[in-house]
């Protein structure tokens, strides 16, 4: 069975809707393109809910995640951000997260199996002293890859963060509370999928993130189904924090069709 | 597009907490103490929130370990106080408090918070980097 190119995408960056895509720090949006085909656009909505419990914040959060991208040949854009609800230690508060527009470029499409480079940014367009945003902004480039092994669909990536300017804002440790992470750290995702059916893929899926410097090693790991009906995907995720606290547990729904 | 990227810009360009650059007078002249300016300070403006026996849901929004109704509370972290409510040469921080107060320490934010003048944000500042430096028992 062949698989579609933005199952491979989702394998080695993770989804297509933003919040998850700026939560693991992999990469913006995550839908690669076979470098033979037209250009292609797409847009995508998510839906998050958490509950976290931080070294000095306690509370959860709901968000809604749009997103567009846009590829052509080899390369790719894309835009994400999330509006969220954000309850923290008994105050409830609604902010824009961080923007992340995010270029990227295949490098490898070879039978199955695609390299590239990514280059997410971060712009600080959520309000740091409440736990929206990292009060500066972000680059995180990162290689990825994915391919398959008989049935099974495996994918990955390993990049490098680092704040641009604001490096005094860091003294609560990872930040923010939607979306934490370090200062400067290396990134990493790992994913797993099986075809259970033509439409329906499902398996696992880590990510984490190891502090240069001072920080907090983060390590998150969930179980992801994903159904693709024509141009549309749609994903369901629960997520555990395993360490660094960026979140006790979280769901997430996502949808995004492409034109 | 022009209106989308002023926004960007304009969210972007919010203000940012910042050390306040007070230094304490050479010698220390003693005229802004815990007793007669912190404590006060602190019961006025910051308890309602930031008090130790306040569960977590209860804060407002306060984080954990940011406990002002005692002294020591003030002093584990003086530097967070400063550079958000603090006034100095380097910087004006007027984040705190916020605009929403509870009328009971512990209760919801119903009403407007009083708010410090500006010559109390500077005593702030120069009470916090006088008082950082004098000797304590605890």
């Amino acid at each position: 069975m062949r698989v579609p190119i933005w199952i491979a995408a989702v394998v080695s960056l993770g989804p297509v809707a933003p919040g998850d895509a700026r939560a693991e720090h992999d990469h913006g949006g995550g839908h690669h393109h076979a470098t033979g085909t037209p250009s292609s656009f797409g847009a995508g909505i998510g839906l998050v809910a958490a509950r976290y419990d931080t070294e000095i914040f306690v509370g959860d959060y709901q968000g809604v995640l749009p997103s567009v991208m846009w590829m052509r040949g080899r390369f790719g854009v894309a835009a994400n951000v999330g509006l969220y609800r954000l309850t923290e230690n008994g105050a409830r508060r609604y902010g824009l997260s961080d923007v992340v527009l995010s270029g990227q470029v295949t490098l490898v499409e070879h039978d199955g199996t695609l390299v590239g480079l990514a280059l997410p940014v971060s712009l600080p367009t959520g309000d740091h002293a409440t736990g929206f945003g990292m009060g500066h902004m972000m680059v995180m480039p990162a290689v990825w890859a994915s391919g398959s092994v008989r049935r099974v669909q495996v994918g990955g990536s390993a990049g490098y963060a680092r704040a641009i300017g604001g490096e005094t804002d860091h003294d609560h440790g990872s930040w923010p509370l939607v979306d934490p992470m370090n200062l400067q750290e290396l990134t990493w995702t790992a994913s797993v999928y099986v075809p259970l059916s033509r439409e329906l893929h499902a398996g696992v899926r880590m990510s984490g993130g190891v502090p240069i410097g001072s920080g907090r090693q983060r390590v998150t790991g969930g179980v992801r189904a994903i159904w693709t009906a024509r141009a549309v995907e749609t994903a369901f995720e629960i997520q555990a924090g395993f360490a660094g606290d960026p979140f006790i547990l979280r769901g997430l729904v996502e949808s995004a069709v492409h034109f | 597009m022009r209106n989308a990227l002023m926004l960007v810009v304009l969210v972007a360009c919010g203000g940012t907490p910042t050390p306040t650059g007070t230094v304490c007078p050479d010698p220390d002249p003693g005229t802004l103490t815990y007793e007669n300016f912190g404590k006060p300070f602190m019961e006025n403006y910051c308890t309602w929130c930031h008090a130790v026996d306040i569960p977590r849901s209860q804060r407002n929004g306060a984080p954990i370990y940011h406990d002002f109704d005692t002294l020591r509370g003030v002093l584990e972290v003086p530097d967070h106080i400063e550079q958000q409510a603090g006034i100095g040469p380097d910087a004006s921080n007027d984040f705190m408090p916020p605009d929403r107060c509870p009328t009971v320490a512990g209760g919801k934010a119903n009403t407007s918070c009083a708010q410090p003048t500006d010559e109390e944000r500077r005593q702030l500042a120069e009470w916090i980097a006088c008082e950082r430096d004098r000797p304590h028992t605890f």
